[in-house]
C-alpha cells in the first residue's frame, strides 16, 4: 500500500502538469462550451444567453447531417486504408534485423518533418489538371487524369498524412511482442499465418485500435487537406467549422460545431473500444 | 622561480571590452525608444510585405513609426476589435478592412472619426470611397476574366458566363462569392443588392459547372492549363496574373463593375492613436499609392497619384468609362450571413 508521503511526492510532481492543462486545454474548452449556448448577432458579434438553438440547428438540418457523414466516411476509409498498408510495412519494419531498419524508419518518420499544408501542395502540383499525373497518363495512355478537386484526392491527401503514424505505432506494438513466440508457434507446427493469427495478432490488438483510433481522430479532424485538395465544394466538418467563424464570424454556431465534432470522434471512438473484446483491451 | 606573467585582464580592458560588445544592444535599444511602435493588423502575404516596403519603410520610419505586425484573415480581425471594444484599451492601432466590414465595426461605434485634422491627406480620397470612419487604400473594379487564346469574342455581361459553350470552363475564387452575387445582381435585378435575383442567375451559373477555387492565386493557372476560359476577377489580379505570365485578359461588362475597396480604420480604444494616424496619412502619399499598383495591380484612392507607363496601360480603364458601382455597405453588412449560408448550402453543396 502507498504511503501517504508517497501520495504527497507523486502529487507534487503531478501537479505542474495537471495545471498546465488545466489552464490550455480545460479553460478554453470550457469557456468555448458557454460560448455555444450563446447567440449569435451580425452586429454585436454575439449576444449573451443560454440556449441549445446552435445545437438545435445542427441537428435539425440535413445539410449538416450529411457534412458529418462525409467526414466520418472518409475518416473510416483512411483508417481503413492505413491499417491496410500500414501493418505489412509495420510487422516488416518489427521483424527487420539489418542494417537498413534505422533508414528505413527514418523514411517513414521524415514526411512528419514537413508540415501537412506543405505536403498538400505537393499534392496539389501532382493532381492538378497539366500537371504531374495528368501529364504522365496523357503521354503514357492517352487519357487524362482529373484528380484535382475531388474526394479521391482528399482521401490519397489524408491518407499520406495518417499512415507514418499508423505505422511508428504498430511498429511499436510489434517490437514488443517477443520474437521467440511465434518461433514457438511454428516449432510446435503452426504455419506463419497461423501463429500471427493465433499468437501475434491477439497480442497487438490493443495497440492496433489505439493506431486505428489516433489515425481516426486525425481523418476526423482533418483541414489543411480537404481544403486545399477537395475544393470548396467538398465538405467536411473541420473546413464547415471554420468557414462558419472565418467568414459568418459565428463564434457561438462554431463553438457549437466544434463540441459536436468533438463528442461525435469520441463517441465513435468509444464503440471502437467495444469491438475488441475486452481481454484484448488495453 | 619564473615570476609568473602579469595578467592582461586589467580592470580598465573589462571595462572597455564589456563597452564595445553591449554597443549593439545599446544602439538597437536606443532606436527602439526613438522610434515609437503601432499594431498593425493586417492580412500576411504580399500585401502586408508591400505595405512594408511601400508605407512603412520609406515613409512611416522617417516619422518615427513603425509596425508591430498582427497578421490574419479580416474577420478575425474584426471580431477582436469588436469583442474589445468596451474595453478602455483596445488591442490595435490601426486594422485593414474592406468597406463592408468597415461599415458594420462603425454601425457597432467601435471605430475612430477621420478628420483632415487627424490624416491631413484625407483631403484627396476619390469621392465616394471614404466614410467618416474609413480610409480607403486600395480599390478595383470587379471585371469578366477570360482567356484571350480560346475566347476569340470576349464576354461583355454576366450573362455571358451562363453560355453552355462555357460548360465546366468558368470559375473563380469561391472567397468572393459575395461580390459575385453582387455582379449577378446588378445584371438580373439592376442594383447589386438585389439578392433575389442573383440566386436565381448565380444558380444557373452553377448548372453550367461552375469551378470554385480554394484561394485567389489558384484561380490564375487554370487561364495557362486550359481547365479556365472565362471568369470573375478583380482588375488588379489580372494584371498580377498577366505579370506572372498566365495568358488571361479583362472585360468590363456593360451593366457595371462592382468595386473592391479595401482601407483601414482606427479602433476607438486604440492605444497609440497619434501614430495610427500618421500610418494612415504615410499609406496615402502618391509615392505609397504608386508603389501598391505597381506591385498588385491596384488603383490609387487618392488623386494626386498618377500612374504612368506599362501600369497605366494594364490598369487603364475603357472609353467611355464604365459604371463603377460602390458596393452599399449597409445593405451588404446584413445580407452577408444570409447569402453565406445560402452559397455553402446551395452552390458549394451540389
Amino acid at each position: 500500500m502507498m504511503k501517504r508521503s508517497d501520495t504527497l511526492a507523486a502529487s507534487s510532481f503531478l501537479g505542474p502538469a495537471t495545471c498546465v492543462v488545466m489552464l490550455v486545454l480545460i479553460a478554453p474548452l470550457v469557456l468555448l462550451a458557454r460560448y455555444s449556448l450563446n447567440r449569435f448577432d451580425p452586429t454585436e458579434l454575439m449576444i449573451e444567453a443560454t440556449t441549445g438553438a446552435n445545437y438545435a440547428r445542427f441537428f435539425s438540418e440535413a445539410f449538416y447531417w450529411e457534412v458529418m457523414r462525409t467526414t466520418i466516411q472518409v475518416a473510416l476509409l483512411v483508417t481503413a486504408l492505413c491499417l491496410l498498408l500500414g501493418l505489412p510495412l509495420a510487422w516488416r519494419l518489427s521483424r527487420m534485423t539489418s542494417r537498413w531498419k534505422s533508414p528505413l524508419l527514418l523514411l517513414i518518420i521524415l514526411p512528419l518533418f514537413v508540415s501537412s499544408t506543405v505536403r498538400t501542395v505537393g499534392w496539389m502540383i501532382l493532381f492538378a489538371k497539366s500537371g504531374v499525373m495528368d501529364t504522365t497518363a496523357a503521354t503514357l495512355f492517352g487519357r487524362h487524369i482529373d484528380l484535382m478537386f475531388t474526394p479521391t484526392a482528399v482521401v490519397i491527401g489524408t491518407l499520406s498524412v495518417n499512415l507514418p503514424f499508423m505505422v511508428l505505432t504498430l511498429q511499436t506494438v510489434f517490437d514488443g511482442i517477443d520474437h521467440r513466440l511465434s518461433e514457438a508457434a511454428s516449432g510446435l507446427g503452426a504455419p506463419p499465418a497461423r501463429a500471427f493469427l493465433r499468437i501475434i495478432w491477439p497480442l497487438a490488438l490493443p495497440g492496433v485500435g489505439i493506431a486505428a483510433i489516433l489515425c481516426f481522430i486525425l481523418g476526423m479532424n482533418a483541414y489543411a487537406t480537404p481544403v486545399l485538395l477537395g475544393g470548396p465544394r467538398f465538405q467536411m466538418m473541420a473546413p464547415l467549422l471554420f468557414w462558419e467563424f472565418n467568414t459568418n464570424s459565428n463564434w457561438p454556431f462554431s463553438a457549437a460545431l466544434a463540441f459536436i465534432l468533438m463528442g461525435t470522434t469520441l463517441l465513435l471512438t468509444t464503440l471502437a473500444n467495444t469491438v475488441i473484446p475486452r481481454r484484448y483491451r488495453a | 622561480m619564473r615570476d609568473a606573467p602579469k595578467s592582461a585582464l586589467t580592470r580598465r580592458g573589462v571595462l572597455a571590452g564589456s563597452t564595445l560588445l553591449a554597443a549593439p544592444a545599446i544602439l538597437i535599444g536606443a532606436k527602439a525608444k526613438a522610434a515609437e511602435t503601432f499594431i498593425l493588423g493586417t492580412w500576411g502575404g504580399d500585401y502586408q510585405r508591400l505595405q512594408m516596403e511601400n508605407i512603412e519603410m520609406p515613409i512611416a520610419r522617417a516619422q518615427g513609426i513603425e509596425s508591430v505586425i498582427d497578421a490574419g484573415d479580416e474577420a478575425p480581425r474584426a471580431a477582436k476589435i469588436m469583442a474589445s471594444r468596451r474595453l478602455p484599451r483596445g488591442q490595435m492601432d490601426v486594422a485593414c478592412v474592406q468597406a463592408v466590414q468597415a461599415y458594420a465595426l462603425a454601425e457597432a461605434g467601435a471605430l475612430e472619426e477621420i478628420t483632415p485634422a487627424k490624416v491631413p491627406n484625407i483631403v484627396h480620397c476619390q469621392d465616394g470611397l471614404a466614410t467618416a470612419t474609413f480610409v480607403p487604400h486600395i480599390w478595383s473594379p470587379q471585371i469578366l476574366s477570360y482567356s484571350p487564346e480560346r475566347v476569340k469574342t470576349p464576354p461583355t455581361s454576366f450573362e455571358d458566363l451562363l453560355d453552355p459553350k462555357y460548360k465546366g470552363r468558368v470559375g473563380f475564387p469561391d472567397a468572393n462569392f459575395f461580390y459575385v452575387m453582387m455582379a449577378a445582381g446588378l445584371f438580373a435585378g439592376g442594383s447589386a443588392s438585389n439578392f433575389e435575383k442573383a440566386k436565381e442567375i448565380v444558380s444557373k451559373l452553377n448548372t453550367n459547372e461552375l469551378r470554385l477555387y480554394p484561394s485567389t492565386d489558384s484561380a490564375g493557372p487554370p487561364f495557362k492549363t486550359g481547365e479556365l476560359d472565362v471568369g470573375v476577377m478583380w482588375l488588379a489580379r489580372i494584371a498580377m496574373w498577366q505579370n506572372a505570365g498566365i495568358p488571361v485578359a479583362a472585360s468590363f461588362p456593360k451593366e457595371g463593375c462592382i468595386l473592391y475597396v479595401s482601407g483601414m480604420v482606427v479602433p476607438k480604444n486604440a492605444p497609440n492613436k497619434e501614430a495610427a494616424f500618421k500610418y494612415l496619412n504615410a499609406m496615402l502619399e502618391p509615392a505609397a499609392q504608386l508603389g501598391f499598383a505597381k506591385n498588385m495591380g491596384y488603383l490609387p484612392t487618392v488623386t494626386n497619384a498618377k500612374l504612368t507607363g506599362k501600369v497605366a496601360e494594364q490598369l487603364a480603364l475603357p472609353t467611355p468609362p464604365p459604371k463603377l458601382v460602390v458596393p452599399d455597405a449597409a445593405v451588404n453588412s446584413k445580407a452577408l450571413p444570409e447569402i453565406a449560408d445560402w452559397w455553402k448550402k446551395t452552390i458549394q453543396h451540389t
